[in-house]
Protein backbone atom coordinates (compact mmCIF):
# COMPACT_ATOMS: atom_id res chain seq x y z
CA UNK A 1 0.00 0.00 0.00
CA UNK A 2 2.83 2.37 0.90
CA UNK A 3 4.42 1.84 -2.53
CA UNK A 4 1.09 2.17 -4.30
CA UNK A 5 0.51 5.54 -2.66
CA UNK A 6 3.95 6.80 -3.64
CA UNK A 7 3.60 5.44 -7.18
CA UNK A 8 0.30 7.29 -7.57
CA UNK A 9 2.04 10.57 -6.74
CA UNK A 10 1.18 11.02 -3.07
CA UNK A 11 3.75 12.76 -0.87
CA UNK A 12 4.41 12.61 2.87
CA UNK A 13 3.25 8.99 2.99
CA UNK A 14 3.23 7.71 6.55
CA UNK A 15 2.24 4.31 7.94
CA UNK A 16 1.53 3.59 11.59
CA UNK A 17 0.60 0.16 12.91
CA UNK A 18 -2.79 0.16 14.62
CA UNK A 19 -2.23 -1.01 18.19
CA UNK A 20 -4.69 -3.52 19.49
CA UNK A 21 -5.85 -4.88 16.17
CA UNK A 22 -6.51 -8.61 16.23
CA UNK A 23 -8.80 -11.12 14.67
CA UNK A 24 -11.36 -12.49 17.08
CA UNK A 25 -11.20 -16.17 16.12
CA UNK A 26 -8.07 -18.05 17.12
CA UNK A 27 -7.65 -19.90 13.80
CA UNK A 28 -7.85 -16.65 11.85
CA UNK A 29 -5.51 -14.98 14.32
CA UNK A 30 -2.90 -17.73 13.87
CA UNK A 31 -3.10 -17.58 10.07
CA UNK A 32 -2.86 -13.79 10.13
CA UNK A 33 0.21 -13.97 12.34
CA UNK A 34 1.87 -16.43 9.95
CA UNK A 35 1.36 -14.01 7.07
CA UNK A 36 2.42 -10.95 9.04
CA UNK A 37 -1.02 -9.40 8.75
CA UNK A 38 -1.33 -6.01 10.45
CA UNK A 39 -3.77 -3.15 10.51
CA UNK A 40 -2.08 0.07 9.47
CA UNK A 41 -3.11 3.72 9.47
CA UNK A 42 -1.85 5.40 6.29
CA UNK A 43 -1.71 9.12 5.79
CA UNK A 44 -0.53 10.94 2.69
CA UNK A 45 -1.00 14.19 0.83
CA UNK A 46 -1.57 15.08 -2.81
CA UNK A 47 1.03 17.65 -3.81
CA UNK A 48 -0.21 21.23 -3.56
CA UNK A 49 -0.20 23.87 -6.25
CA UNK B 1 -2.41 -3.54 -20.73
CA UNK B 2 -0.18 -6.39 -21.97
CA UNK B 3 -1.62 -9.60 -23.39
CA UNK B 4 -0.56 -11.48 -20.25
CA UNK B 5 -2.10 -8.89 -17.93
CA UNK B 6 -5.26 -8.87 -20.02
CA UNK B 7 -5.48 -12.64 -19.86
CA UNK B 8 -4.98 -12.58 -16.07
CA UNK B 9 -7.67 -9.92 -15.70
CA UNK B 10 -10.08 -11.98 -17.79
CA UNK B 11 -9.32 -15.11 -15.75
CA UNK B 12 -9.87 -13.24 -12.48
CA UNK B 13 -13.09 -11.53 -13.54
CA UNK B 14 -15.45 -14.36 -12.46
CA UNK B 15 -13.64 -14.73 -9.12
CA UNK B 16 -13.78 -10.98 -8.59
CA UNK B 17 -17.54 -11.10 -9.05
CA UNK B 18 -17.88 -13.91 -6.52
CA UNK B 19 -15.71 -12.06 -4.02
CA UNK B 20 -17.71 -8.87 -4.47
CA UNK B 21 -20.84 -10.87 -3.67
CA UNK B 22 -19.24 -12.41 -0.60
CA UNK B 23 -18.01 -9.02 0.65
CA UNK B 24 -21.51 -7.60 0.27
CA UNK B 25 -23.03 -10.60 2.04
CA UNK B 26 -20.62 -10.50 4.99
CA UNK B 27 -20.91 -6.79 5.70
CA UNK B 28 -24.66 -6.90 5.25
CA UNK B 29 -24.71 -9.59 7.90
CA UNK B 30 -22.79 -7.32 10.26
CA UNK B 31 -25.37 -4.59 9.63
CA UNK B 32 -28.36 -6.87 10.07
CA UNK B 33 -27.04 -9.05 12.88
CA UNK B 34 -24.54 -6.95 14.82
CA UNK B 35 -24.68 -9.40 17.73
CA UNK B 36 -23.40 -12.20 15.51
CA UNK B 37 -19.95 -13.77 15.63
CA UNK B 38 -17.46 -12.82 12.94
CA UNK B 39 -13.74 -13.27 12.29
CA UNK B 40 -13.19 -9.68 13.34
CA UNK B 41 -14.18 -7.62 16.34
CA UNK B 42 -16.92 -5.17 15.55
CA UNK B 43 -19.32 -2.77 17.17
CA UNK B 44 -18.57 -0.65 20.21
CA UNK B 45 -15.93 -3.04 21.50
CA UNK B 46 -13.89 -2.67 18.31
CA UNK B 47 -14.35 1.10 18.19
CA UNK B 48 -13.16 1.44 21.78
CA UNK B 49 -10.14 -0.79 21.03
CA UNK B 50 -9.16 1.64 18.29
CA UNK B 51 -9.49 4.75 20.41
CA UNK B 52 -12.79 6.19 19.28
CA UNK B 53 -13.80 8.82 21.81
CA UNK B 54 -16.51 7.65 24.19
CA UNK B 55 -18.53 10.79 23.65
CA UNK B 56 -18.61 10.08 19.89
CA UNK B 57 -19.87 6.55 20.55
CA UNK B 58 -22.42 7.75 23.10
CA UNK B 59 -23.68 10.47 20.76
CA UNK B 60 -23.86 8.40 17.54
CA UNK B 61 -26.98 6.36 16.75
CA UNK B 62 -26.72 2.93 18.37
CA UNK B 63 -27.13 1.08 15.07
CA UNK B 64 -24.17 2.86 13.52
CA UNK B 65 -21.97 1.92 16.48
CA UNK B 66 -23.22 -1.68 16.68
CA UNK B 67 -22.48 -2.31 12.99
CA UNK B 68 -19.03 -0.69 13.03
CA UNK B 69 -16.61 -3.06 11.28
CA UNK B 70 -13.47 -0.98 10.88
CA UNK B 71 -9.89 -2.08 11.54
CA UNK B 72 -8.61 1.13 13.11
CA UNK B 73 -9.39 4.80 13.61
CA UNK B 74 -8.72 7.11 10.65
CA UNK B 75 -9.91 10.10 12.69
CA UNK B 76 -6.73 9.95 14.78
CA UNK B 77 -4.83 11.47 11.84
CA UNK B 78 -7.49 12.98 9.57
CA UNK B 79 -7.19 16.49 11.06
CA UNK B 80 -10.58 17.45 9.62
CA UNK B 81 -11.37 21.15 9.66
CA UNK B 82 -14.73 22.97 9.53
CA UNK B 83 -15.86 23.46 5.95
CA UNK B 84 -13.88 20.60 4.42
CA UNK B 85 -15.32 18.15 1.90
CA UNK B 86 -14.77 14.54 2.95
CA UNK B 87 -15.15 11.25 1.12
CA UNK B 88 -15.69 8.13 3.25
CA UNK B 89 -14.75 5.22 1.02
CA UNK B 90 -16.72 2.14 2.05
CA UNK B 91 -18.98 3.98 4.44
CA UNK B 92 -20.80 0.91 5.77
CA UNK B 93 -23.38 1.70 8.43
CA UNK B 94 -22.12 5.28 8.60
CA UNK B 95 -20.25 5.73 11.90
CA UNK B 96 -17.09 7.22 10.36
CA UNK B 97 -19.11 9.48 8.06
CA UNK B 98 -21.15 10.75 11.00
CA UNK B 99 -18.03 11.50 13.05
CA UNK B 100 -16.52 13.28 10.03
CA UNK B 101 -19.71 15.31 9.56
CA UNK B 102 -19.52 16.51 13.14
CA UNK B 103 -15.94 17.63 12.58
CA UNK B 104 -16.45 19.50 9.30
CA UNK B 105 -19.65 21.11 10.57
CA UNK B 106 -22.53 22.57 8.60
CA UNK B 107 -20.19 24.39 6.20
CA UNK B 108 -18.55 21.09 5.27
CA UNK B 109 -19.86 18.02 3.53
CA UNK B 110 -19.37 14.27 3.74
CA UNK B 111 -20.00 11.78 0.95
CA UNK B 112 -20.11 8.15 1.92
CA UNK B 113 -19.65 5.65 -0.89
CA UNK B 114 -20.65 2.02 -0.53
CA UNK B 115 -21.68 -0.67 -2.99
CA UNK B 116 -24.20 -2.27 -0.63
CA UNK B 117 -27.66 -0.66 -0.96
CA UNK B 118 -28.88 -1.89 2.42
CA UNK B 119 -25.81 -0.48 4.15
CA UNK B 120 -26.38 2.85 2.41
CA UNK B 121 -30.00 2.88 3.56
CA UNK B 122 -28.93 2.15 7.12
CA UNK B 123 -26.22 4.80 7.01
CA UNK B 124 -28.70 7.36 5.70
CA UNK B 125 -31.14 6.49 8.48
CA UNK B 126 -28.37 6.81 11.06
CA UNK B 127 -27.36 10.21 9.68
CA UNK B 128 -30.97 11.38 9.86
CA UNK B 129 -31.25 10.07 13.42
CA UNK B 130 -28.14 12.07 14.27
CA UNK B 131 -29.79 15.18 12.83
CA UNK B 132 -27.12 15.65 10.18
CA UNK B 133 -27.90 17.31 6.87
CA UNK B 134 -24.35 17.56 5.54
CA UNK B 135 -24.01 13.85 4.64
CA UNK B 136 -25.00 11.91 1.56
CA UNK B 137 -24.48 8.26 0.78
CA UNK B 138 -23.83 7.24 -2.80
CA UNK B 139 -23.78 3.99 -4.69
CA UNK B 140 -20.33 3.31 -6.00
CA UNK B 141 -17.29 1.11 -6.27
CA UNK B 142 -13.92 2.14 -4.92
CA UNK B 143 -12.34 1.32 -8.29
CA UNK B 144 -14.57 3.91 -9.94
CA UNK B 145 -15.38 6.54 -7.33
CA UNK B 146 -18.50 8.57 -8.12
CA UNK B 147 -16.91 11.99 -7.67
CA UNK B 148 -15.49 14.56 -10.09
CA UNK B 149 -11.77 15.25 -10.35
CA UNK B 150 -10.26 17.27 -7.48
CA UNK B 151 -13.60 17.62 -5.66
CA UNK B 152 -12.49 16.27 -2.27
CA UNK B 153 -10.36 17.72 0.54
CA UNK B 154 -9.92 14.56 2.60
CA UNK B 155 -10.51 10.85 2.00
CA UNK B 156 -11.09 8.59 4.96
CA UNK B 157 -11.55 4.83 4.76
CA UNK B 158 -11.57 2.02 7.25
CA UNK B 159 -10.77 -1.59 6.38
CA UNK B 160 -12.07 -1.50 2.84
CA UNK B 161 -9.32 -1.15 0.23
CA UNK B 162 -7.84 -4.56 1.10
CA UNK B 163 -11.06 -6.09 -0.22
CA UNK B 164 -10.38 -4.86 -3.74
CA UNK B 165 -8.66 -6.93 -6.41
CA UNK B 166 -7.51 -3.70 -8.04
CA UNK B 167 -5.79 -1.75 -5.29
CA UNK B 168 -3.57 0.23 -7.65
CA UNK B 169 -6.65 1.49 -9.46
CA UNK B 170 -8.30 2.39 -6.14
CA UNK B 171 -5.30 4.45 -5.09
CA UNK B 172 -5.25 6.22 -8.45
CA UNK B 173 -8.91 7.05 -7.96
CA UNK B 174 -8.13 8.57 -4.56
CA UNK B 175 -5.48 10.73 -6.20
CA UNK B 176 -7.88 11.79 -8.95
CA UNK B 177 -10.73 12.93 -6.67
CA UNK B 178 -8.49 14.83 -4.23
CA UNK B 179 -7.76 18.48 -4.82
CA UNK B 180 -4.23 19.88 -4.64
CA UNK B 181 -3.00 19.50 -1.08
CA UNK B 182 -5.77 17.01 -0.32
CA UNK B 183 -5.17 14.35 2.31
CA UNK B 184 -5.94 10.74 3.04
CA UNK B 185 -6.33 8.99 6.38
CA UNK B 186 -6.91 5.33 5.74
CA UNK B 187 -6.79 2.33 8.02
CA UNK B 188 -6.47 -1.02 6.34
CA UNK B 189 -5.15 -4.53 6.56
CA UNK B 190 -1.80 -5.33 5.01
CA UNK B 191 0.17 -8.56 4.78
CA UNK B 192 3.93 -8.84 5.00
CA UNK B 193 3.86 -11.96 2.80
CA UNK B 194 2.13 -12.78 -0.44
CA UNK B 195 -1.09 -14.60 0.32
CA UNK B 196 -1.29 -18.16 -0.92
CA UNK B 197 -3.43 -18.85 -3.97
CA UNK B 198 -5.78 -20.91 -1.80
CA UNK B 199 -6.53 -17.79 0.27
CA UNK B 200 -6.80 -15.55 -2.80
CA UNK B 201 -9.24 -18.00 -4.36
CA UNK B 202 -11.41 -18.33 -1.25
CA UNK B 203 -14.10 -15.64 -1.29
CA UNK B 204 -14.92 -16.10 2.41
CA UNK B 205 -11.32 -15.65 3.51
CA UNK B 206 -10.82 -12.69 1.17
CA UNK B 207 -13.96 -11.00 2.45
CA UNK B 208 -13.06 -11.50 6.10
Amino acid sequence: MFALLEDAGFKRVRATIVPGFAFRKEATRDAAEAYGVKAVLFTAQKPGQ
Amino acid sequence: MTDVALQQAEEQAPLEGVIKGEVMRMYQEVAEHPAGEFHFYHGRRAAEMFGYASDWLDRAPGGAVASFAGVGNPHLRSRLQPGEVVLDLGSGAGLDSIIAAWQVGPAGRVSGVDLNPEMRAKAQAHARAAGLTNIEFRDGRMEDIPAPDEAIDVVISNGVINLSFRKRRVIRELFRVLGAGGRIAITDIVSAKLLSQSIVNDPKLWAS
